[in-house]
């Protein structure tokens, strides 16, 4: 009893930490630009499609190919925040707003059924294992810890990265004020490219954790975005911890539901807590005073 | 008057389509009259109010599961049509607090999960709803009688938006869209005018889900909460522009972009809507009536009243 309760609360807190770092990604996106990035979710996709391609057809562990995808995916964000994002910057609160939806969703689209098309339609998991380990009753699989590993690693990393050097300093001054940011002088152009850039790149790397303990299909990436955004509302846009905290609430609250209800109900979890953190806390469960 | 007279004469002639085409050509309008009734009823948040409302068709959904309860219950059409009306607005009048506490992209992502929640609660709630395998109505053709009441109720949203764009409330409602703030400080009352609109919005999306349900005689969660029917009718209003105009433009247009595209391409025909949707984000800010010519062309049209100047079309 108690080790199965342990072992939800592993999982749980594992594939909550993985939904972090691509909630976190989407929060440093709309933070610095206020895009509601519709097509994030697939950017995890694509991220484990090449994962497990790499696995399948070249024998490319996925630890290994987190150093191809990550940078990858930096320069893909870059680019699709200057093809797509950067023409409509300088549009009012509102028409911005609009048409970042539907571009973002549009791409979603496109990205979703152009996937579809060339790889197909069908799960895709990745056979990859390492061995078990033991502790006392609990059988933790180091898959798992690895990923945990990884996962930290690349929190601690990010955070700094957001703290102690110039381009994370900038993009947090970015979150708190784009004007008063502008006026010490920061290139606001370039750091939004690198803040979608990083944003992608994280969901993507996040994706090669994923596909190494669950299944992915071509059309999960509108529901994981929806989950993403639970997290961010959660935790507090640009609020690392926070969203890290969110995350694992929400992983093993998902898992514990999903064991002792039926999976069906697991699905319904995020959103029901996103519901009662806003009637008690409508800023965020971890917000710092800022709205 | 005068207006009145000329809208009349296209009314007449989407009444009389079902005696002389095909049922190809009714069954393309009832569904295009469908999407029209809710790109016009998420045009009173979306468009006048500036919420980007993504859970609009669970109001759909609601009216569809409504009636279809209601009429295995025993209950005459008509009356599952009201409750189809009464369930989303309830609904969405209880849901109003916690939901207007929030702002900008974060009201849109809440009610998206909203709908999915709704999805997940129809697939699951299955003694009420019959689960994943669907809720069917008692058989019967009902293409025609549909077409009416979806013809009517397409009319009649953009009747409400228009009337909605010339009342004070509409006014309050663009104003908040412009600076809440701005707008509270000249004692609009921001939650009751929001409030209103969530539930003016909801009512026709729920008879139209209804409308729907009955005329497919069988509706699953996918069908009626799914992905589809929620960013449909939103990419119309958006696509055609704010004020009672925008949705019809967005609605003929995408749904007769779609046709094409399912008819005539093999693959892709996805990639080739998303690449629309991204490209009109790209280029028409103010969606198509809010280009220069189309302006024009609306400033021409009778009985719009305001709507040569910015105040409806534009916004």
């Amino acid at each position: 009893m108690l080790s199965t309760a342990a072992q939800l609360l592993v999982g749980g807190v594992l594939q909550g930490s993985i939904y972090a770092l691509g909630a976190f990604g989407l929060s440093l996106i709309f933070g610095v630009l206020h895009v509601l990035n519709i097509a994030h979710g697939d950017f995890l996709m694509l991220g484990g499609l090449v994962a497990s391609l790499a696995f399948a057809r070249a024998g490319l562990p996925p630890f290994l190919t987190l150093f191809l995808v990550g940078p990858g995916f930096l320069l893909v964000g870059i680019v699709f925040h200057r093809l797509l994002i950067r023409p409509i910057a300088d549009r009012p609160r509102q028409e911005f707003l609009i048409a970042s939806i539907l571009i973002t969703l549009g791409a979603s689209l496109a990205v979703e059924d152009i996937t579809a098309f060339s790889v197909g339609g069908s799960v895709r998991g990745m056979a990859y294992t390492l061995p078990p380990i033991r502790v006392g009753t609990v059988m933790v699989s180091s898959l798992r810890l690895v990923n945990l590993g990884v996962v930290l690693l690349l929190t601690l990393l990010l955070g700094v990265v957001l703290r102690r050097t110039y381009a994370g300093r900038a993009l947090r001054a970015l979150m708190q004020s784009r004007d008063g940011a502008r006026l010490c002088g920061i290139d606001v152009g370039r750091l939004s490219a690198l803040a979608f850039g990083l944003g992608v790149a994280l969901a993507a790397t996040g994706g090669v954790l994923y596909v190494t303990l669950f299944p992915i299909t071509p059309f999960i990436g509108i529901p994981l975005t929806l989950k993403y955004l639970c997290l961010i509302v959660m935790g507090g846009v640009g609020n690392l911890p926070g969203t890290l905290a969110s995350g694992c609430i929400l992983g093993v609250t998902e898992a514990l539901v999903g064991f002792y209800l039926g999976a069906e109900w697991s699905l319904t979890v995020a959103f029901f807590l996103l519901v009662v953190i806003l009637l008690w806390r409508p800023t965020g469960l971890f917000a710092r005073g800022v709205a | 008057m005068r207006g009145l007279l000329f809208w009349a004469i296209p009314l007449v002639g989407l009444g009389v389509v079902p005696l002389v085409t095909s049922s190809y050509a009714v069954v393309f309008l009832l569904l295009l009259f469908v999407n029209l009734t809710l790109a016009e009823s998420y045009g009173i948040v979306g468009g006048y109010l500036g919420y980007v409302n993504l859970g609009h068709a669970s109001s759909f959904g609601l009216g569809a599961y409504a009636a279809g309860i209601l009429v295995r219950g025993g209950l005459p059409f008509p009356v599952a049509l009201g409750g189809a009306v009464v369930v989303p607005v309830l609904f969405w009048g209880a849901i109003s607090y916690p939901f207007l506490r929030l702002r900008g992209a974060y009201f849109s992502v809440a009610t998206f999960g909203l709908l999915t929640l709704l999805e997940l609660l129809a697939n699951n709630l299955s003694r009420l709803t019959g689960g994943s395998e669907g809720l069917s109505f008692p058989p019967g053709y009902r293409l025609v009688p549909a077409y009416y009441l979806t013809l009517g109720l397409a009319a009649a949203s953009v009747g409400l938006s228009l009337s909605v764009a010339r009342s004070r409330l509409g006014l309050a409602l663009r104003s908040i869209r412009e600076d809440e703030e701005a707008a509270s400080a000249f004692g609009v009352r921001l939650f009751a005018c929001k409030v209103r609109a969530l539930l003016l919005s909801a009512a026709p999306a729920g008879a139209a889900g209804a409308v729907f349900a009955w005329y497919q005689a069988y509706i699953t969660p996918g069908a009626v909460f799914g992905l589809e029917i929620a960013l449909m009718p939103i990419a119309m209003a958006m696509l055609g522009g704010s004020g009672p105009v925008g949705p019809v433009v967005g609605a003929l247009f995408l749904t007769v972009l779609e046709e094409v595209l399912w008819t005539r391409l093999a693959y892709f025909h996805l990639t080739v809507f998303g690449l629309f949707l991204a490209l009109v984000g790209l280029a028409m800010p103010g969606g198509l009536t809010g280009l220069r010519w189309s302006r024009r062309i609306l400033a021409r049209l009778p009985g719009l009243g305001v709507a040569a100047g910015r105040g409806v079309v534009g916004g």
